[in-house]
């Protein structure tokens, strides 16, 4: 495992523990949902100033949205597939797994 | 949100390519990073916050885990085949696919790797979550209930929720959560493990 995967993982961790210890006031955890969505904004900008600073991407851009949609549909399926194959053991009362 | 979200990236296309000089480019793999360490923390922060869940996930018992596993395994094994066609290299179309619907911070991830397949990360997880709040209620209707879970990936706890609560039951509502929290927790972990197979 990589040294950035471990700095990611930590973080979490740490967040999730210190939240839950209670350690962060409920006006701060009411602020939670905003203080996400702006740095999330922020680094969907930065990615975007990235993409526009990089004119071979730009100039393949509907060739990168037909790859993509390649990747997502396989992913879908294969990701459907396999949840179908554990069903029966995830769920065993036939009437919450839910037969059509 | 995502008007915002798109909005968010138009304009950093725009100022991109019209106004910053390209020197700007070396700085913001580095500027990305260190937003992305302060995003995690806050999104810990935030599943800290939901104490049931864990509960939760101790009284259906640990085969629900099975749910966000086989995602994880399709999602990625999916990817790889997809890519396969498209002739692109396994570790780049795995660590798209470990995106499992993530868009934003798996394309964020991906950007100092490479901008053209940090472009195609977010638009492949875009393009799957616009597919699965299309697909999941006819999926509940013609399949299962439980395979609801799976298009939606780790937006299964927020975006798509709503859609798998009105299309499903409330059991399939709490294990579409848990898988949504425990995916979105191993996205960072996955991507970046992925892309230096």
């Amino acid at each position: 495992m990589s040294y950035t995967v471990l700095i990611y993982f930590s973080l979490l961790v740490v967040g999730a523990i210190i939240s839950q210890k209670g350690l962060i006031s409920d006006k701060f955890s009411e602020k939670l949902g905003s203080i996400q969505n702006f740095f999330l904004l922020f680094l969907l900008f930065t990615m975007g100033v990235r993409i526009g600073l990089d004119k071979k991407v730009l100039s393949s851009f509907f060739q990168i949205g037909a790859k993509a949609t390649v990747l997502a549909v396989f992913s879908i399926i294969f990701s459907i597939i396999l949840v179908r194959l554990v069903r029966n053991i995830v769920i065993r009362d036939k009437e919450e797994s839910h037969e059509s | 949100m995502s008007l915002s979200i798109i909005l968010a990236v138009v304009l950093g296309i725009g100022a991109g390519y019209f106004i910053l000089p390209d020197w700007v480019f070396s700085y913001t793999g580095t500027i990305a990073d260190i937003g992305l360490c302060l995003l995690l923390f806050f999104v810990g922060m935030d599943i800290g916050k939901q104490k049931g869940i864990f509960k939760d996930l101790k009284k259906m018992g640990f085969k629900i885990l099975l749910v966000p596993i086989m995602i994880i395994i399709g999602s990625i094994l999916g990817s790889i085949v997809g890519g396969f066609l498209l002739k692109m290299p396994t570790n780049e179309s795995g660590a798209v696919g470990a995106g499992l619907g993530w868009y934003t911070l798996s394309s964020v991830m991906l950007t100092s790797y490479s901008t053209e397949l940090s472009a195609i990360a977010f638009l492949t997880n875009v393009i799957r979550e616009i597919i699965a709040l299309i697909i999941v209620p006819i999926i509940a209707k013609h399949i299962g209930y439980l395979e609801c879970i799976a298009p939606c990936g780790a937006t299964a706890m927020d975006t798509a929720l709503p859609v798998i609560s009105k299309s499903t039951d409330s059991k399939t509502t709490i294990v579409s959560f848990i898988s949504g929290v425990i995916l979105s927790l191993v996205v960072p972990i996955l991507v970046s493990i992925m892309i230096k197979i």
